[in-house]
């Protein structure tokens, strides 16, 4: 994209007077153009949205067809591809209505609507496991699913348990929440979940945990790990956005900060997303900063931002502010790409390494 | 026939065609005895003294495909949760012992294993209880390989009566066939021992494809109700499926069934429960058995019962579930997975053939399980995956 050239600005010495105004990324050609520009880079790279609650919302509908559209909903085919959406993380909701319900049987549950949704959308959805799968699913004009992020609840503290789900699809887990990732970090056997995690190439996610467990699962991981749904505690105080000093220690190891398009998490507006954006980049770089929709999820999102259509919109208020082609692509695809190749890498280099047998009562005894 | 000879022809042929097996405990001992430490209880060797099971003995034994359970007891706090333990434990047996154990789904997995020489490895689920009341729950384990579901196993579940509890539903609800009717879509085999003989019949009724009996004999032979009455036998041939003969003592020996039920009764006389396993229990147990010594079943029992079911069902619809590791006491001469020969050497005496031992062996429980994917196939034609609940077809929980 050769136009694009025009848009990088001159190289300047820090600190010499340019004698440019301040607001020097400031794109001031007028919306529709920019717009029109948003959606050339996402037709090149397209957005890998890290959260949806979608197979929690399908299980509420009597009926419904994605392939048509579906107005009860934020998420169906036309509207990915408007949106140009090539890959979605579907989250396992667990928490059973009748209360009753138990986490493994959820998660199963969840998995084999996962599966069954995707099977009857053959022409706009496509399972996958690797990021070689990914890249297939898009050169067949499919959106790729990866099954996950699912609560840690899910494996009822048994490894065994991860290893099925895993085999069954799932490549994200959420470690808050959990006896082994509480408020003073991960404990022996919460080690050995990371572990065998990494040998299996499914990803850790430390939303929402408490910084011991994120400060340990970071150095623990063989490979990234992700924030499903965090945005920048410096720019609103909500518990499940990262302080600066974990985002910069996630940034360290190349782990990925996945912005949950939230009015809670980010504010109500595209510009307050933008500036979470902007501050992850600076923070923990452009390498690290990621975009969790959140749609389906029951969740207030910004104006403008409603559901996953809207992707240009945001896509357009960053190149405006003068995010460069390089990091566009990074945040929407390539920083996914990357993380789920490492995963599949790291999984492969770890093979050598048996199933791991250890149970939670043998590694957490009390002393 | 000479003993020696007979046993030589049996070894013979299950060269050829090796013992398709519907039932083994391996998984649960493994899970009981070593917490799953595969290390600890390794059984590329002889593993006799701690368990029935092990590569050597399975190789001495002609066994050429194993249906693992993955079993878990109804006491367990969660059975969905347990029974993906078990799940795991037999995948990573398969990666353990590449070169003995095959991962097989289908029968052309299972042809495969035989001309490979390896042991073809399948999972079956014994008891609805592993799925909690929850189809999707059912279509989970099916990917993840499970190719039969016991509907019961000791205790009914809400949907199914089983052979050993008081009669509830009296068969199958409407949820229970709509379960019998998706793993019939799935293909996944629907095995009727340890149910009521009520839920046989509702669950011949309804399924559309082979049903099998993991691990059942004759109750003609013996009138024990974990065994098959004649009435259920005489349907097999119609439905196509197949009886696998247990070797279970205390189900196939009259002798032993009466014991059981004297020794039962002599705990309830002393005040205790007849499954207490508490010291002062055993105590009481080993004194009524000095008493009582245990009738002792042999290979000879298992073959009348075989005689007898191959009269009722014929030759197309037997087949062998020996329950190792999965019961305590074994017929002499079936000591371990290593006696399978020792059985086919009997009935060789007895006057079957070749012929009939293949289709014992191997080709029934192969032509069932081909027969389940081929009806499968078919219903995934017109028929999705089904979001039935048992609330919505039985009622709410309780009114049953």
């Amino acid at each position: 994209m050769a136009d694009l050239q025009d848009d990088i600005p001159a190289t300047v010495e820090i600190g010499a007077d340019d004698g440019l105004p301040d607001d020097l990324f400031g794109d001031r050609r007028p919306a529709g153009e920019l717009l029109e520009r948003a959606h050339a880079l996402l037709a090149e790279h397209p957005v890998a949205d890290g959260y949806s609650g979608l197979p929690w919302a399908l299980r509420h509908l009597p009926w419904y067809d994605l392939e048509l559209g579906e107005a009860a909903i934020d998420t169906d085919v036309p509207r990915l591809r408007e949106g140009h959406v090539g890959a979605l993380f579907w989250s396992l909701h667990l928490s059973g209505e009748t209360g009753g319900e138990r986490a493994v049987t959820a998660a199963l549950e969840q998995l084999d609507l996962v599966r069954t949704v995707v099977e009857s959308h053959p022409e706009g959805l496509r399972l996958v496991g690797t990021a070689g799968q990914v890249i297939d699913a898009r050169n067949c004009g499919r959106v790729a699913v990866v099954p996950g992020p699912a609560p840690g609840a899910a494996l009822d503290d048994s490894l065994g348990i991860l290893r099925v789900l895993h085999a069954l699809g799932l490549r994200v887990l959420t470690l808050a929440g959990t006896a082994w990732a509480g408020e003073s970090g991960l404990t022996r056997f919460g080690e050995e979940v990371v572990r065998e995690m990494n040998r299996l190439g499914v990803l850790a996610d430390v939303s929402g945990a408490s910084p011991a467990t994120a400060a340990r699962t970071i150095a623990l991981s063989k490979t990234p790990v992700l924030c499903s749904r965090s945005a920048a505690r410096a720019r609103r105080p909500h518990p499940a956005n990262l302080p600066d000093d974990l985002l910069a220690a996630l940034g360290e190891a190349k782990g990925l900060c996945m912005v949950p398009l939230t009015a809670e998490q980010t504010g109500p507006a595209v510009p307050d997303v933008a500036d979470h954006l902007d501050h992850i980049r600076d923070v923990a770089g452009p390498e690290c900063v990621g975009l969790s929709g959140t749609y389906d999820s029951g969740v207030v999102h910004p104006r403008d931002l409603a559901d996953t259509s809207r992707y240009p919109h945001l896509i357009a208020e960053l190149l405006r502010r003068g995010w460069s082609e390089t990091e566009l692509s990074l945040l929407t695809w390539r920083n996914v790409q990357r993380v789920l190749r490492s995963a599949d890498f790291t999984a492969r280099a770890t093979q050598q390494r048996r199933a791991s047998h250890a149970r939670i009562t043998e590694l957490d005894a009390a002393p | 026939m000479s003993a020696v000879a007979a046993l030589d022809e049996a070894r013979a042929l299950l060269r050829e065609f090796p013992v398709v097996d519907g039932h083994n405990d391996l998984p649960w001992a493994l899970r009981k005895q070593a917490g799953y430490d595969l290390d600890a209880l390794d059984i590329a060797g002889d593993r006799s003294g701690h368990l029935h099971t092990d590569l050597p003995r399975l190789r001495a034994g002609g066994v050429g495909a194993q249906y693992w359970s993955v079993y878990v007891s109804c006491e367990e706090p969660d059975p969905v949760a347990a029974t993906l333990e078990q799940i795991d434990c037999v995948r990573r047996l398969l990666d353990r012992y590449p070169a003995d154990l095959a991962p097989a789904l289908t029968a052309a997995d299972l042809e495969a294993a035989r001309r490979e020489g390896r042991i073809a490895s399948l999972m079956g689920a014994e008891g609805g209880h592993s799925i909690a009341n929850s189809l999707g729950t059912l279509r989970g384990l099916y990917a993840l390989g499970v190719r039969y579901l016991t509907l019961t196993h000791n205790d009914n579940v809400d949907w199914a009566d089983s052979a050993t509890d008081e009669p509830k539903a009296g068969g199958l609800t409407a949820f229970g066939r709509e379960v019998v009717r998706e793993m019939n879509r799935l293909g996944m085999l629907v095995d009727l021992s340890h149910v009521a003989a009520t839920t046989m019949r509702d669950a011949l009724d309804a399924s559309s494809a082979p049903v099998i009996f993991s691990h059942s004999s004759a109750r003609a032979v013996c009138d024990h109700p974990r065994n098959i009455p004649d009435d259920v036998l005489e349907r097999l041939p119609a439905n196509g499926g197949v009886a696998m003969v247990t070797f279970v003592p205390k189900f196939v020996l009259q002798a032993a069934v009466d014991w059981t039920v004297a020794a039962d009764e002599n705990m309830r006389a002393h005040g205790l429960h007849h499954l207490d396993t508490s010291p002062e229990a055993m105590r009481v147990h080993r004194a009524f058995e000095e008493r009582n010594p245990r009738p002792v079943a042999t290979v000879s029992t298992v073959a009348d019962h075989l005689d007898h079911m191959r009269e009722v069902a014929g030759i197309d619809h037997l087949g062998i579930g020996g329950d190792y590791d999965g019961t305590a006491f074994t017929p002499d001469g079936l000591d371990d997975v290593s006696g399978y020969p020792n059985l086919l050497a009997e009935l060789l005496t007895r006057g079957w053939s070749k012929a009939d031992l293949a289709k014992l062996t191997w080709q029934n429980a192969a032509r069932v399980l081909g027969a389940a994917e081929d009806v499968a196939r078919d219903l995934q034609t017109t028929r999705a995956s089904s979001l039935a609940t048992i609330e919505a077809l039985d009622g709410p929980a309780g009114t049953g």
